[in-house]
């Protein structure tokens, strides 16, 4: 077994066991700190994939940023277990179960049927440097730079919606 | 990690040195953060056990070892013991990927009846292209084992210093990223390695054309970013909760905020924690500021000729020349844990809605202020 | 003689089917749990999935834009991870529990 094939798998079981215990967990902490775990897990799949600065990246936002907000947001709340962690009825809780198998069985399918077609067979060489970090960030000033900007008028939008919704008193629901 | 097996080994070994020699850092500081107290504070400080009271290490080391194993009724048992194993990680896995010296060639050498090398060791735990993400990215995890310790303890102190300091590991660290993009910039790379290399020498930039250079100043970083180093070194106060922003311990309010109900090695490991983000945070501001593991006014190569002289020319000299270069970084270390240790035993703690404020509207407007100026600068002398 | 050659030789396929997994993973948790938070972590977890597959495109195909795009879909579930907590804080201080069926209340 070569160290490339053995990494994927160790990162895929990790990444994978993670994020069914993000789902399967019914205690909310457990659950977001299990999410940080997939986090840091895709974030060594990304280094597989020579995108290191991305991984980086993920670290700092996801892991350093987004899931410590999550976390610190659940313990203000002190939620602890919850009584009812999953939807009511048998019924529909199949119906759910069976539309995600249907969806999970059409996209294997789908890669199955399409892997010939896809790059599979005849990969083109790696044109993606050692440090593509460069390159990333070249074509993002250039090409992109206007999605780069939407992004950030975007994310001035969303602070000050962020702020002025956790601090208004609850709007139409007001507690008089 | 090698090609063969000798050099897969003493990567290994590597990398457990590094570990080893962060760890065993922890015991020297918090003698030195205890002497130096007592030294600002005009008393003697530990000076019982072993000459300087040095052997006070190891009888701490043994009373943490031996002390009664405690867990509070109401703790969550997974998180309360997961919180200091996680606390140990984030300082260890930046610590590893910083360049401690020169690197050390290794002549094609007989051993077992087999011809090995030549080789390149690197005096890292690893070399990483993306260094500088990679050590933000790893240290910012370190609020997971903060937040892990104050629910995990079942304690409402625990768990209001435990919102506090990561909250403010957040908040700075917007201003600690910030204020290294200046040093991105004007280096051009995110490698650790390739940054010291761009500040051997005397100080000489490009300006409009003009090559402007000095005799008796070093090429630092600190001469072209101040304010970036000044604001890095304060928000790195922060990321290691230390004093003035140590709002997470609070003594006087929080009693120890998020590890109160911890004892004996479980508290230790915290507290290696804490020295290694200390550690890391030196490290950082020596390698963007500082030169790294330069020695001012002497290359590389004028060690090697002298190391030569000493020990004859091969691989013995560049160890050696690694050795040297290696203890002149432990100087530069020195120098920065030191001022960590003064500013705590000097200044009193900001208040939280101040330490907010501070880091929200200050140094996150001069960060800011700093990348936007140095970007424009660039612009101009570039042109 | 086996042929062990799918365990060996790792390709697009894998990751493919990797970020497959982790999509199915977090869509059954969006369907299936019903605290407001879980399910915002839920649908970080699918925007990751995807994450891997752009990546892995990108790799396999030589070319940055499936990078680029990743760089996007992050700073979009950063933002959308960031009003969804407002949401849930606001929610909580109403009813001191963070149930989906409680944004049922929303409307007008």
């Amino acid at each position: 077994m070569n160290p490339e094939a053995f990494l994927f798998w160790f990162l895929s079981i990790v990444t994978v066991s993670a994020g069914l215990a993000v789902v399967l967990l019914t205690n909310p902490i457990y659950a977001a700190l299990s999410l940080a775990m997939t986090m840091v897990g895709v974030a060594a799949v990304f280094v597989t994939l020579n995108a290191y600065f991305l991984a980086g990246v993920q670290l700092i936002v996801y892991a350093g940023a987004v899931m410590v907000l999550f976390v610190m947001v659940l313990m203000l709340f002190d939620l602890k277990a919850e009584i009812q962690a999953f939807s009511r009825g048998n019924l529909s809780g199949f119906l759910k179960i069976g539309s995600v198998a249907m969806l999970g069985g059409l996209i294997i399918g789908a890669i199955v049927m399409s892997s010939n077609s896809l790059l599979g067979n005849n990969l083109p060489d790696l044109v993606v440097e050692a440090d593509g970090s460069k390159q990333l960030g070249k074509l993002l000033f250039s090409k992109y730079l206007f999605g780069f900007e939407a992004l950030g008028v975007l994310l001035m939008v969303v602070a000050v919606g962020a702020v002025a919704l956790a601090r208004s008193k609850g709007g139409t629901h007001a507690k008089h | 990690m090698g090609t063969d097996v000798f050099q897969i080994a003493v990567n290994c070994i590597k990398l457990v040195i590094v570990f080893l020699l962060m760890v065993q850092a922890v015991p020297l500081l918090v003698w030195l953060e205890r002497r130096g107290s007592a030294f600002i504070q005009n008393r003697f400080g530990p000076n019982r056990v072993g000459p300087l009271g040095l052997l006070q290490l190891l009888a701490d080391a043994v009373k943490f070892l031996f002390k009664e194993e405690f867990v509070p009724a109401n703790a969550v048992k997974f998180l309360y013991y997961a919180a200091p194993v996680a606390a140990l990680v984030p300082a260890t896995l930046a610590f590893a990927a910083i360049p401690l010296s020169t690197p050390v060639s290794v002549d094609a050498f007989e051993m077992f009846g087999q011809t090995w090398g030549p080789y390149t060791f690197l005096w890292q735990g690893y070399e990483i292209n993306v260094g500088i993400v990679y050590v933000l990215g790893v240290s910012s995890l370190a609020a997971y084992s903060i937040l892990m310790a104050g629910w995990g303890s079942g304690n409402k102190f625990s768990l209001m210093g435990a919102l506090r300091a990561s909250s403010q590991i957040i908040s700075y660290e917007l201003a600690l990223g910030l204020s290294i993009v200046g040093v991105i910039m004007m280096y051009g790379t995110f490698n650790l390695t390739e940054m010291i290399a761009q500040q051997q020498g005397t100080l000489s930039f490009q300006f409009l054309g003009h090559t402007i250079t000095s005799s008796w100043l070093p090429n630092w970083g600190i001469f072209y970013q101040p304010l970036g180093a000044l604001i890095f070194f304060a928000a790195t106060f922060a990321e290691s909760n230390r004093l003035p922003f140590d709002l997470a311990e609070g003594e006087a309010e929080l009693v120890a905020g998020f590890h109160v109900e911890y004892g004996g090695f479980k508290m230790l490991l915290f507290f290696i924690g804490e020295y290694g983000h200390m550690l890391v945070a030196s490290a950082l501001m020596a390698t963007f500021f500082f030169g790294g593991w330069g020695i001012p006014f002497v290359g590389v190569a004028e060690v090697q000729a002298w190391a030569a002289t000493v020990v004859g020319a091969g691989t013995s000299a560049s160890l050696l020349t690694g050795l040297v270069h290696f203890m002149v970084f432990t100087l530069k270390l020195a120098i920065f844990l030191w001022i960590f240790i003064h500013v705590r035993w000097t200044l009193p703690r900001f208040r939280y809605d101040q330490l907010m404020e501070l880091g929200w509207k200050t140094m996150l407007p001069w960060a800011l202020f700093n990348t936007v100026l140095t970007s424009i600068i660039f612009l101009i002398a570039h042109s | 003689m086996l042929n062990t050659d799918i365990f060996t030789q790792i390709g697009l396929n894998h990751y493919l089917f990797l970020s497959a997994i982790l999509f199915v993973i977090g869509m059954a948790g969006v369907l299936l749990r019903r605290n407001a938070i879980v399910l915002l972590m839920s649908i970080e977890l699918m925007l990751n999935a995807v994450n891997i597959s752009f990546v892995a495109f990108s790799k396999y195909s030589g070319k940055m834009e499936g990078q680029i795009m990743v760089f996007f879909v992050m700073t979009i579930a950063a933002a959308e991870a960031a009003v969804g907590l407002a949401l849930a804080v606001t929610i909580f201080k109403r009813f001191r529990e963070v149930n989906i069926r409680f944004f049922e209340h929303l409307k007008g």
